[in-house]
């Protein structure tokens, strides 16, 4: 018996093809996972499935849920079923809830929509509904409001408000993309849980290989619209035939070779740091608070190391880094390179400023939309004394475009023209050209496709190499701090807690958050063995 | 981009609609119907007719020409006024976004709240009734008002281009705020100033023949739409067309202004631009 049947689904958006001969199915009690890539097709076959496509698509094929064809039905009669026969859960857990209606109203709202039912029942439904997904009505009651909640727990509501009604087939969108990993693996279990219980189908659409490979009875790896492989989870990844499934795979395990070794001397060291945030007053007179985001902070990075620096959000990984590069003065400790202060006298070093670089997770946001790339690459010229004119700064320009892999003619492009992959390679790019010791990568592969980021991470390696650079690797991603750093530091509420060779704290982690940490990390089935 | 303005419906009305009364103001200054400057009282309230298309006055004038040249007096002072609110509101926006949260902020942010305090005609007509009427005072009157506008808008859309990667990475350069804020964060917002300022510009219209039809804006002989509706008032009975043309002219001009800043807005922003296909 199969509950979701998608049959040679096609989608064109304003007659672009979007999907092309889209099949799979879903039964009761099964958890299908459909993996790709940014443009995959993934989330357009979900919405496909509820409908909720954007103007101007057109779907044909079939579509059949519980015996109806939601292709050809109509409005009202989807509304009838969204909600009630398939629910989503979305990425976005900050957006997906309304921030002044408390929880209880919305999960209420959805009962409401659906059911002649008193307000009175349907708030006792929501309260079983919000039971159900652990925020049990004592330790949060009904009448909480979004922002009272942490992330995760938002996640939870939004999912209360999927599963209200029981509906056969729930469809979640990266439901846990925008978590941190120990937050994503109780959600992980959470869904798990429901899915078992209620017996409903669950179609997970996600971008991370491991995530759904631990979750999924059945995997579906989409492609440019299409579907490239599918068959049953665990076995599925023993015996891959197709050449982008196999790569997929390796993308997602792949180990950059890195030669050069650590020199003895340390070039960054961060002594005892400690900055404080001042929080608001408490009453009109009262003093206003501090909050410690890094709390006596200390380490240092060798030359030519690669260092990890591993944490979830708000731990002070960003405040941390934020103070290295000198752009908030700290309220203790010292930071120096190579013997001289970040900081002296309340302003900024420029000598050692110019020895430090910066590259940030989102390919997007990092650049001024309105510059060409040459103004763009060379911008960190400004900390300079005599910046290079004419064609000596051409030639820099095309230099560190060359030596991140792209050509000299690029620079007369503006940033909307390259893809996200390339765009990251512009913004090393910027931190290169002024031939610094220190590159701190700020999440700098995150938000990338898998294929792509191990593209930038065989780049940043043979940069190291050849280049003698250091590098400081923050990210939230543990799989990928494993594969590319030489030492590692754990960071939680604003204390390292843990550091060491990264092979051995991965082996044998001594403290408990780093315990947890590795837990959590969702793992490659061929990775268990190793 | 100029392909999709000339799909924009309400920019394409509005630019064409705001073209005719600039054409006419700059027309007037090599050629018009008939001076301005020259009665013909036999003639005075007579309707439209070939040799006056839209009619003469209560002193035989032209009311083609008086439009015409009185076109010149309200693009001046709206053009006048929106310089001056952007020349000083703009860059006060910039700094108190640069120095968020310090008491320049506050400083510059609280003294636009007193200026939005009071309605602005009042003021104007204070200015005005203080220094003298004139559309000097006029456009200094209405500039002032124009300056917590820009002020406040620039600030609102500064902030959050501050929190940009890009703009870290200047800072990450060794650039400073000033620099940043002219590199990074103006050209950013010029398009919601563009934006801003042709509604500024339409209600600087209003204001002008508001301040003119009380007798606060330019004075006679130079022709001017609000006072030429205030003279035609009390012969509104007898002569119709003396009070509708400049009426006219005023709403027409400001509905132009107005559907050009939807339009503009429309062409800037991608999310709207795609739906009103």
């Amino acid at each position: 018996m199969t509950l979701l049947q998608i049959e040679g689904l096609n989608l064109a958006i304003h007659d672009y093809p979007i999907l092309h001969d889209v099949s799979f199915t879903v039964a009761p009690g099964q958890i299908v996972g459909v993996i790709g890539e940014s443009g995959s097709g993934k989330s357009m076959t979900a919405l496909a499935v509820m409908r909720l496509l954007p103007d101007g698509a057109r779907a044909t094929g079939r579509v059949i849920l519980d015996g109806q064809d939601v292709v050809h039905l109509s409005e009202p009669e989807l509304c009838g079923m969204r909600g009630r026969v398939m629910g989503m859960v979305f990425q976005e857990p900050m957006t997906a809830l309304n921030p002044i209606q408390s929880i209880g109203d919305q999960v209420a709202e959805t009962i409401l929509v659906h059911e002649r039912v008193s307000r009175a029942e349907a708030m006792e439904r929501a309260r079983v509904a919000l039971a159900r997904v652990e925020l049990p009505e004592d330790r949060f009651p009904l009448t909480r409001y979004p922002h009272e909640l942490s992330g995760g727990q938002r996640q939870r509501v939004v999912i209360a408000m999927a599963i209200a009604l029981r509906p056969k087939l729930l469809i979640a969108d990266e439901p846990t993309t925008a978590l941190d990993v120990t937050t994503q693996a109780q959600i992980l279990i959470l869904l798990k849980r429901l899915v078992q219980e209620d017996g409903m189908g669950l179609l997970m659409i996600s971008h991370d290989l491991a995530v759904v490979a631990d979750m999924a009875d059945h995997l579906v790896i989409m492609r440019h619209g299409r579907v490239v492989e599918a068959g049953p989870s665990p076995a599925l990844f023993h015996r891959m035939q197709h050449p982008y499934s196999k790569a997929l795979l390796a993308a997602s395990t792949h180990q950059p070779d890195r030669a050069a070794q650590p020199q003895d001397t340390p070039l960054l060291q961060v002594q005892g740091v400690i900055r404080d945030y001042a929080t608001a007053r408490r009453g009109i007179w009262g003093k206003p608070g501090t909050f410690r985001a890094v709390d006596d902070v200390s380490f240092q990075i060798r030359r030519g190391e690669s260092l990890g620096l591993v944490g979830e959000s708000g731990c002070g990984k960003s405040t941390l880094t934020r103070a290295i590069l000198g752009l908030e003065e700290v309220q203790g400790g010292t930071i120096q390179l190579d013997g001289q202060p970040v900081f002296t006298g309340h302003k900024p070093n420029r000598a050692v400023r110019r020895r430090m670089q910066v590259v940030f997770q989102d390919p997007y946001g990092s650049f001024n939309p309105r510059h060409r790339v040459d103004r763009l690459v060379s911008e960190p010229f400004h900390l300079l004394d005599t910046p290079p004119q004419g064609t000596a700064r051409d030639a820099a320009i095309a230099e560190a475009l060359e030596s991140v892999g792209l050509t000299p003619e690029d620079r007369h492009k503006y940033i909307h023209e390259f893809s996200g992959g390339q765009r990251q390679r512009i913004a090393i790019a910027r931190a290169l050209i002024i031939k610094p010791d220190l590159i701190i990568l700020d999440e700098a592969v995150s938000a990338l496709d898998v294929s792509i980021r191990a593209q930038i991470l065989d780049l940043l390696a043979d940069l190291g190499d050849r280049l003698g650079l250091t590098y400081l690797f923050i990210s939230h991603d543990l799989s990928v701090v494993k594969q590319v750093t030489d030492r590692v530091l754990v960071m939680q509420a604003g204390k390292i807690v843990e550091q060491g060779v990264t092979a051995d704290v991965f082996a044998a982690p001594s403290h408990p958050y780093t315990r947890q940490l590795l837990a959590a990390t969702p793992r490659l089935p061929e990775f268990e063995n190793t | 981009m100029i392909r999709a303005a000339l799909t924009n419906r309400a920019l394409v009305i509005g630019l064409a609609l705001s073209l005719i009364f600039v054409g006419a103001a700059l027309i007037s200054f090599i050629w018009v119907p008939q001076d301005v400057g020259a009665m013909d009282i036999p003639n005075k309230m007579k309707p439209p007719s070939a040799a006056h298309p839209l009619g003469t006055d209560h002193f035989g004038r032209d009311i083609l020409s008086m439009i015409m040249v009185g076109a010149r007096t309200s693009i001046a002072v709206a053009v006048v006024a929106v310089v001056i609110g952007m020349g000083l509101g703009v860059p006060l926006g910039l700094a108190a976004a640069a120095r968020r949260g310090s008491l320049l902020d506050e400083v510059i942010m609280r003294g636009n709240d007193l200026v939005f305090a009071f309605p602005s005609l009042l003021i104007a007509i204070m200015i005005t009734a203080v220094f003298g009427p004139s559309a000097l005072n006029a456009i200094i009157a209405i500039g002032i008002f124009n300056i917590p506008v820009f002020a406040r808008l620039t600030r609102g859309a500064a902030l959050s281009l501050w929190t940009r990667d890009y703009v870290l990475a200047a800072r990450v350069a060794g650039k400073g705020a000033v620099r940043i804020s002219a590199e990074h964060i103006l050209p950013n917002v010029t398009n919601l100033l563009i934006v801003q300022g042709t509604i500024q510009f339409s209600l600087g219209i209003l204001a002008e023949a508001a301040l003119s039809y009380v007798g606060l804006g330019a004075q006679p002989p130079i022709p001017s739409w609000g006072r030429m509706l205030a003279d035609s008032q009390t012969m509104i009975s007898l002569a119709p067309h003396m009070a509708i043309f400049p009426g006219m002219a005023i709403l027409l001009t400001v509905l132009g202004l107005n559907l050009m800043g939807d339009g503009l807005r429309d062409l800037f922003d991608p999310r709207i631009r795609r739906d009103r296909r």
